[in-house]
């Protein structure tokens, strides 16, 4: 049973930002597990555990404190462990320096924070519905920042 | 320089030939002197000549007539005329001989009167004799007799002969002393017109010389008081150094510098170092000695401690100079540059303090792209959550309410980003790259395609240049400018907006009086909107600076003066022109 859910892993460290997104995907009609974390320490924690249930799809806030978005993303695509989980940056700037990095550093999507709850919604259904392996292959810095 | 020496040589000459002319004369003088000497001596001599000649006759006819008398009258008293005559007649003789021993002619005729002479003493002597033995009637006697007169009469015409060709002799000689003397005057008057010509030459190329001189001399006068001057207002001042004698001449603005009286201590390398800032001596020693090797150095840098304790930076420059007569100067200068270095010091005190500013200006940025979007966008999303969720739950004025925090909150994200899209247009990473400006106007149409759509907009351009800009911010340039005409068109009437382009040169712009570049891209943008009041022309591009209340026109005020802001990164120019209900234009100039 556990494999029809579409696992999701959400780090930031507003608790604002965490209630929508839980309550955004509450009331997406997808079937989805989310968890989210405080920070990068506590994602890095849960993620290097054994017998963890790794995520489809993880959601990096870039500032955080303690270990930040990019640093987990530096760690996560040193790990092979790790090659099947999609990354969307989820930030609240979209600066050009920012982009780069990450899409450099081999994150899959960058998502600017929307400022519309009903946004939000259709921006994360969109992310999680994505057929990662067809999207990877065609990836290319055009597509990288998702517009909406 | 060149005349001077042009001078000097011609004076050389001219006293050569003074000295030559002067020689001549002296060598013609002596030569003519001797020559009249040499005349004069020949004269007297012939004058001798010709009295010895009439003496010798007088003695013979006194023996010839004493010797008569004694036989007339035997009285022997009359024999003694006789015999002193021959004294004398030899005497007379001798010195006619010495007299004319030069002359071959009068020589000989002496041999022959000598003959002459000697026949007519013997004759005398035989005619005595006979007289003693008393045979005065005897034939031999009277021939004897008879005999003398012809002998006499013979050295009459010789001693005549004599005579005159003593006479012819001086003659011609008077003649050569006569012509000798006719030329001597005229001889020595030419000489003394030569020399003054001379003198007077020489005097008049000295008078010019001299006035030159002291000409140049006023002159050099002028340029070393201007010298002084240009030393004092320049902060600069002139040394020389004589290798060969190790000596130094200062100017007094040296000693200045020093922070000394003018020339108020003996200039030499000594003294001058005591002035010298201690961690700057030995450096300066070797500079200076290099100097002296290569005789051209790079600027040197040292320091100086005036005795009231202020430190001077001073630079030096030093070149070998070599005079005419051979002597090994270094000429040099040393400049105050503590000014210089103060402003350098003040100028990177103001740059840290830039930048500094700068560093927090970012960190502004920062704070404002992320930290105050954050809230904010919390806010907005909150709001849609109540909307969406809770919207049943309020009153009328609930709703009203909502709506009036919706707008502030849209409004203050509209603040945010323009701000934020000013503060990037300050960045200083300028990437000019060549662009099609044609290519990034369509991309700005597109981004307010909405707005044309629904205003049924009508646009025209003419074909835009490709030049060498900043390519997001001519895009951002065109949209801020396209949106201005859009958002201040006329109600009820379509926005018509015309872009067009040519090439200008800037004398025939009058609002590009100031401008730097002689050449410019000019880009208008006329729209059929509201217009603006011609007086509001330069300020609509203030920051915050807006003419309309934000009921009626939603606007932040940042707009245009991003776009200022753009053309001050492209060194370019825009310009505002409007007419209440007509319309405004925009013109932007770009340099070549």
């Amino acid at each position: 049973m556990q494999e029809d859910y579409i696992n999701i892993i959400l780090a930031d460290d507003d608790d604002d930002d965490r209630l929508f997104f839980t309550d955004a995907f509450d009331e997406l009609k997808i079937t989805t597990r989310v968890k989210t974390f405080e920070d990068g320490v506590y994602l890095m924690d849960y993620l290097n555990a054994e017998n963890t249930l790794l995520p489809n799809v993880l959601f990096l806030d870039l500032n955080m404190p303690r270990k930040s978005g990019m640093e987990c993303l530096k760690e996560i695509k040193q790990n092979s462990k790790f090659n099947d989980i999609a990354i969307a940056i989820y930030s609240t700037s979209a600066s050009e320096e920012d982009i780069e990095n990450t899409f450099v550093m081999g994150a899959n999507i960058y998502i600017k924070k929307p400022s519309d709850f009903k946004i939000l919604k259709k921006v994360l259904s969109e992310v999680v519905t994505i057929n990662w392996q067809y999207h990877t292959n065609g990836l290319n810095k055009d597509n990288f920042l998702l517009r909406l | 320089m060149k005349h001077y020496f042009k001078s000097e040589i011609f004076l050389r000459i001219i006293f050569l030939i003074s000295l030559f002319v002067i020689l001549v004369v002296g060598g013609f003088t002596y030569k003519h002197i001797s020559n009249l000497t040499n005349s004069t001596k020949l004269v007297v001599s012939t004058l001798k000549v010709n009295v010895e000649l009439e003496h010798l006759m007088s003695f013979l006819r006194s023996a010839e007539s004493g010797q008569r008398n004694y036989i007339v009258t035997n009285d022997t008293l009359f024999l003694k005329p006789y015999l002193n005559s021959i004294e004398k007649i030899n005497n007379s003789f001798f010195q006619i001989k010495s007299l004319t021993k030069i002359n071959d002619e009068q020589q000989e005729n002496l041999v022959i009167l000598n003959t002459l002479i000697d026949t007519l003493f013997s004759n005398f002597s035989v005619t005595n004799d006979l007289f003693e033995k008393d045979e005065t009637d005897t034939e031999a006697f009277k021939s004897l007799i008879f005999e003398e007169k012809i002998i006499m009469d013979t050295i009459r015409q010789q001693v005549n002969e004599m005579i005159n060709l003593a006479n012819y002799l001086l003659s011609i000689r008077q003649k050569d002393y006569q012509s000798d003397l006719q030329f001597t005057p005229l001889f020595f008057y030419l000489v003394l017109l030569v020399m003054i010509v001379l003198i007077i030459i020489i005097y008049y190329k000295i008078t010019i010389d001299f006035n030159n001189i002291k000409a140049k001399n006023d002159q050099l006068l002028i340029f070393n008081e201007s010298t002084n001057q240009s030393e004092i207002i320049g902060n600069h001042a002139n040394w020389a150094w004589d290798i060969d004698t190790n000596r130094f001449t200062f100017s007094d603005n040296h000693y200045r510098l020093l922070g000394e009286e003018p020339q108020s201590f003996e200039a030499t390398l000594n003294n001058f170092l005591k002035f010298v800032h201690p961690e700057d001596v030995d450096k300066l020693t070797t500079d200076l000695q290099k100097m002296t090797d290569v005789e051209e150095l790079p600027f040197i840098y040292y320091r100086i401690i005036q005795k009231n304790g202020s430190i001077k930076h001073v630079k030096a420059y030093g070149k070998a100079f070599y005079s005419k007569d051979g002597k090994k100067r270094l000429l040099g200068t040393t400049s105050d540059i503590s000014d210089e270095i103060e402003n350098v010091i003040a100028l990177e005190e103001r740059n840290l303090e830039l930048e500094r500013n700068n560093k927090e200006l970012s960190a502004f940025n920062y704070a404002a792209s992320h930290d105050l979007q954050e809230p904010l966008r919390k806010i907005q999303t909150f709001i849609s959550r109540l909307e969406e969720k809770e919207a049943l739950k309020f009153s009328d004025s609930g709703h009203q309410y909502l709506e009036r925090i919706k707008s502030a909150s849209t409004r203050m994200r509209l603040l945010i980003d323009d701000l934020l899209q000013f503060s990037r247009t300050n960045k200083p990473e300028k990437e000019f790259v060549i662009a099609d400006l044609n290519e990034l106007f369509e991309n700005a149409k597109q981004d307010v395609v909405e707005i044309i759509l629904d205003k049924k907009a009508q646009i025209t351009c003419e074909t835009l240049p490709k030049i060498p800009v900043i390519e997001f911010q001519m895009q951002q340039l065109f949209l801020n400018l396209l949106s201005n005409s859009l958002k201040y068109s006329k109600k009820n009437t379509a926005p018509i907006i015309k872009i067009g382009y040519s090439e200008v040169k800037a004398i025939d712009e009058p609002e590009l009086i100031k401008a730097t570049k002689s050449n410019y891209h000019k880009i208008t943008f006329t729209d059929n909107g509201i217009g603006f009041k011609q007086k509001y022309a330069k300020t609509i591009f203030d920051l915050f600076n807006r003419l309309h209340n934000k009921q009626d026109y939603s606007g932040t005020g940042i707009g245009l003066s991003i776009c200022k802001k753009i053309m001050d990164n492209h060194k370019g120019y825009i310009f505002a022109k409007g007419e209440i209900n007509v319309g405004s234009v925009f013109t932007v100039y770009l340099p070549f």
